[in-house]
Order: C-alpha cells, then sequence, then structure tokens
C-alpha cells in the first residue's frame, strides 16, 4: 500500500452532541499518528458570519425530501427552511432530523476550508449531526450514510445512530408498534445497548474509529479494510460497528497495526 | 317541579339567526383566521385571543379537536413527550408519566380542555364551514379566505350551486393538519412549492416541527401536522406534544406580526 504523506490533520466540529468529546478524538489522532499535528476547528460556519445567509441556503437547497427522487441544485428552497438552516448555522437551535445529499454537503463544508489548506497533505475532517444520504444510481433511491469520505471527509454523528442496521427483531416490532400507535421509546428501551443510540456515552469511542477510517482514505485512498475486528471495517448493522469499534480484542487488523506503526516510526 | 320559560318556535328561531349573524358580521373581518381546529389551531387560537386578538378558527366538521380526542388505533389515550407537560399543565389537564419524558393523558378530557380554554379566551368558530380559497392582495400577499358551507362542497356543483363568501383577516394561519390545504391553494397558484412528505426519521419530526412553524409566505403561517407537508419533513405517530407547541409558537409569531 502506497502512502501519501500528510502534513496536518484538522478537526472541524459543527457540535450539537453533547456526548461527543473532540479533545478525546484528537488526542487519538495523535497517538495513532505520532507526528502529524492535530488541529480541532469548533463551529465552521461561525468563522464567516457575514456568509452565513448564503450558507443557509445553500444547505436547504440540498435536503433530500423523497429517498427516490435525485436531490436537484438549483431548486429554490422555502423561506423557512432557509431560517432554520440559518438558526442552526448561528447555534440557535439544537433541533436535526433534516436529511442531506452527502456528496453537496462535502461540497458545501469544502467552502469552509482556508484557501491554503485545501492541498491533499492536509487532511479535513468535518464532524456533524447531520444526517446524510448519498444516490445510489443503479437502485435509484439514496442510501443513509455514517461517512462521506473525500477532501473532505465529512462524518455524522446522527449516521453512526441511523446508517447501520439495527437488530432485525427491532424492524419487525417496529412495524407492529407503528400500526398500534405505540411509542417508539419503549421499543428502543427494549434493544437498549444493541445499538448506538443519540447522546450514546460511547459515540466518542465510535466516533474515533471513523476518523481514522477518513486519516487512511486520505492517505491510501482506502478508508476500509476486510477483517471484521478491525476498526476500519465498513459496518453495515449496528452489532458490527459494536463489534468492530468498541468489544473487539484488537483495535486494528495486524496489517493495518503495522501502516500505523510505520506512520509513527515505532 | 321548575318550569321552562314560554318560548315560541319563532323565538328560538330568532335567536339563533340573530346570534349568528352578528357574530358573523362582527368576524367578517379579523385580526387572524385560522384554518383547522385540531390541536395546533386551538392552542395558537387560545394564546392569540389571550393577547387580545380577534380570532376566527374555520373547521369543516361539526366537532372541533381533530384528531386530539384519540390517539393510535382508536385508543383514546393521547400521548405528550415532554416539555409538552408544560401545556397540559397551563391547561389543567390531568397525566400520567408512563416513562421518562413520555406522558399520557385521557383523550377526551385533553380535548375538551383545549376546547374549553380556547372558547374561554375569546376564540369564536365557524364550524361545519370549508375552507375553499384564498384572499390574496396585489402583492400576493394572503389577507383572508374564501369559505362555504361544508354540506355544500360535500355534494356535487351542479346540485348546490351555491356560491361561497370571503372573509378578511391580517394573518391566516394553516393548521389543517396533514392536507395542508391553504399552503396547497397557494401551490395552486404557483406561489409556493411544497415538499410533501419525508418519510423518515420518526423520532426527529416534533422537534422540526417546531422549528419550522412560522411564516410560509407573506401573511401566511403554518403550524402543526401542516408544517410537515409544507416543507417534507418526516410524518409523525400519534404524538401530541408537537401539535400544542407549534401551536403556541405560531401564536407568538403572530403576535409579533401583528404589532
Amino acid at each position: 500500500m502506497n502512502f501519501r504523506s500528510i502534513e496536518r490533520i484538522v478537526l472541524y466540529n459543527e457540535g450539537n452532541s453533547e456526548k461527543l468529546e473532540i479533545e478525546e478524538i484528537t488526542k487519538y489522532l495523535r497517538q495513532m499518528f505520532g507526528k502529524v499535528p492535530v488541529d480541532t476547528r469548533e463551529k465552521p460556519f461561525t468563522l464567516y458570519p457575514e456568509k452565513s445567509l448564503d450558507y443557509a441556503r445553500k444547505l436547504a437547497s440540498i435536503r433530500i425530501h423523497d429517498v427516490r427522487v435525485e436531490t436537484a441544485t438549483g431548486e429554490e428552497p422555502l423561506y423557512g427552511e432557509v431560517q432554520y438552516e440559518h438558526r442552526k448555522i448561528l447555534g440557535q437551535t439544537m433541533a436535526f432530523g433534516v436529511l442531506y445529499d452527502g456528496f453537496y454537503l462535502q461540497r458545501v463544508f469544502s467552502e469552509l476550508i482556508p484557501a491554503g489548506e485545501r492541498g491533499f497533505d492536509i487532511v479535513n475532517i468535518f464532524i456533524t449531526n447531520r444526517l446524510l444520504a448519498t444516490w445510489e444510481e443503479g437502485e435509484r433511491r439514496y442510501h443513509l450514510r455514517t461517512s462521506v469520505y473525500g477532501f473532505p471527509s465529512v462524518i455524522s454523528t446522527t449516521g453512526i445512530v441511523e446508517a447501520p442496521a439495527r437488530p432485525r427483531e427491532y424492524y419487525l416490532l417496529k412495524q407492529q408498534y407503528e400500526a398500534l400507535g405505540k411509542d417508539l421509546l419503549e421499543l428502543k428501551e427494549k434493544f437498549k445497548g444493541s445499538f448506538i443510540d443519540y447522546e450514546d456515552d460511547r459515540l466518542t469511542k465510535v466516533m474515533k474509529g471513523y476518523a481514522v477510517q477518513a486519516v487512511f482514505y486520505a492517505m491510501t485512498g482506502h478508508p476500509f479494510c476486510e477483517d471484521k475486528g478491525c476498526r476500519l471495517y465498513n459496518a453495515h448493522w449496528q452489532e458490527e460497528v459494536i463489534f468492530a469499534q468498541l468489544e473487539n480484542e484488537y483495535e486494528f487488523c495486524p496489517r493495518h497495526t503495522e501502516y500505523l506503526k510505520k506512520m509513527r516510526g515505532t | 317541579m321548575e318550569k321552562f320559560s314560554p318560548v315560541g318556535e319563532k323565538d328560538v328561531t330568532r335567536a339563533i339567526v340573530t346570534e349568528f349573524a352578528k357574530q358573523f358580521e362582527e368576524y367578517v373581518e379579523s385580526d387572524c383566521i385560522i384554518v383547522g381546529a385540531g390541536p395546533s389551531g386551538l392552542m395558537a387560537g387560545r394564546n392569540l385571543a389571550r393577547a387580545g386578538k380577534k380570532v376566527l378558527i374555520i373547521e369543516r366538521n361539526n366537532y372541533l379537536g381533530g384528531g386530539f380526542w384519540i390517539g393510535g388505533y382508536l385508543m383514546n389515550k393521547v400521548t405528550i413527550r415532554k416539555p409538552g407537560d408544560r401545556v397540559l399543565d397551563e391547561l389543567d389537564i390531568p397525566y400520567k408519566e408512563i416513562s421518562d419524558g413520555l406522558l399520557v393523558a385521557d383523550g377526551p378530557h385533553a380535548c375538551s380542555k383545549l376546547i374549553a380554554s380556547a372558547c374561554d379566551s375569546g376564540v369564536k368558530f365557524a364550524n361545519m364551514t370549508v375552507f375553499d380559497d384564498l384572499v390574496l392582495r396585489g402583492d400576493s400577499r394572503v389577507a383572508g379566505v374564501v369559505i362555504n358551507w361544508t354540506p355544500v362542497s360535500a355534494l356535487p356543483r351542479e346540485i348546490t350551486c351555491v356560491d361561497p363568501v370571503a372573509i378578511e383577516s391580517k394573518i391566516v394561519i394553516d393548521a389543517t393538519g396533514h392536507d395542508a390545504q391553504v399552503v396547497k391553494k397557494l401551490e395552486e397558484r404557483g406561489l409556493i412549492k411544497t415538499k410533501g412528505f419525508g418519510a423518515m426519521w420518526v423520532e426527529r419530526s416534533e422537534d422540526l416541527i417546531i422549528e419550522h412553524t412560522g411564516e410560509v409566505h407573506p401573511g401566511l403561517l403554518v403550524c402543526g401536522m401542516a408544517v410537515s407537508t409544507t416543507y417534507g419533513l418526516p410524518r409523525m405517530g400519534p404524538t401530541f406534544g408537537a401539535m400544542l407547541l407549534s401551536g403556541e409558537t405560531v401564536a407568538q409569531i403572530a403576535l409579533m406580526k401583528l404589532k
């Protein structure tokens, strides 16, 4: 595997998740990648207050309203949608629940990176609580994503909760609960622990693995590993996330452990 | 045994006609017309009237309250999530906390208290009345609604052939639930494009409904489930906290606009 050398890692934190300890992730990346400096920038939209309404308009226009319809840019968003995005940018609301086109969101985030820091040698990672999906041409529908890797990479805290599938039994029971009008909170209580939930204490630990995936993408073009116990495993089920990120006895497979050692020069 | 006052049929009829006509004439012009007397519309009307505004609620059914009488599967227990308890306390509606943050109340009790509170605050109602169209001013600002009797709209036009009438207000609120009838009428005229229902992420829809409650077009505000249809937010299950709080929010916004 060929490495592209990296000069720096910058973590942009959009905030909005109380359980996410960004400093812990920064520390972890420093441990993993040795000499590479790791910086954190909080609430990146607030770096450009004069453009906040413009960004709000862009975010409002990349919403997914129907997972079977590919989002087209250029459609005029509604006034209320722009206002909501503006309040979110300004930190005036903690509410979330809107679904965005992941690739377009990546483009909006890329505008927040200072011009001199957009090269391949700097790994820019945006951590957000916006939920992302990407369009699958073959199936003609959107699929939820935990992360979209690229320049920059985007990792979604809500994506960690919503994108990997929960146990099959959960969905079967959910159907019944919905038909009966029963509250879904009760159902979540039943399956507590078997998936990562909102404001979950385990979120920071899980996020560490996804941040490392983003760095591997920048260095090698390959963020994933086929070893189900490696933190670079591309998990599609919650139980796989929990196993790879929290429960397995080793963090990285022998091959990736070697790469990391080489990176650190240890 | 107590005796009823001797009143003739003509006196009864005259009392109904006189009082109805007097109120109707007075409310041909008001501060705010709310279309839909479900929980969000009632809550909005109540708070606006309490602030001294002249409010008329249009309701197509004979009964008020919309879906607030019953919860899911026709079971008459309604669920409300915190911070909806604030409204329940304000309306003096008894409830039980089932689990952390989840409250359940008796549907008929909750609904009748809300209706009573709206009436006590001074809201007037035009029930059995359907919203037919919008009154628009030159700059396409919404300035009232066109209404008709519900039975008229239920029959073919060839049979009924009854023209509607228009009433005016400074602000109109769409509280028609999933149908978003008022917003849809605006869409028919090409003045807005709604997003339809979002299919997913039920858990987060309550927060989003409150966040998107407000003005959608000059003169037209939207609250309750109509917000969901307008903005393509996730469809919600039978939990009413967001409806009550959305009504409260839209009243606050309307009050600012009416200043």
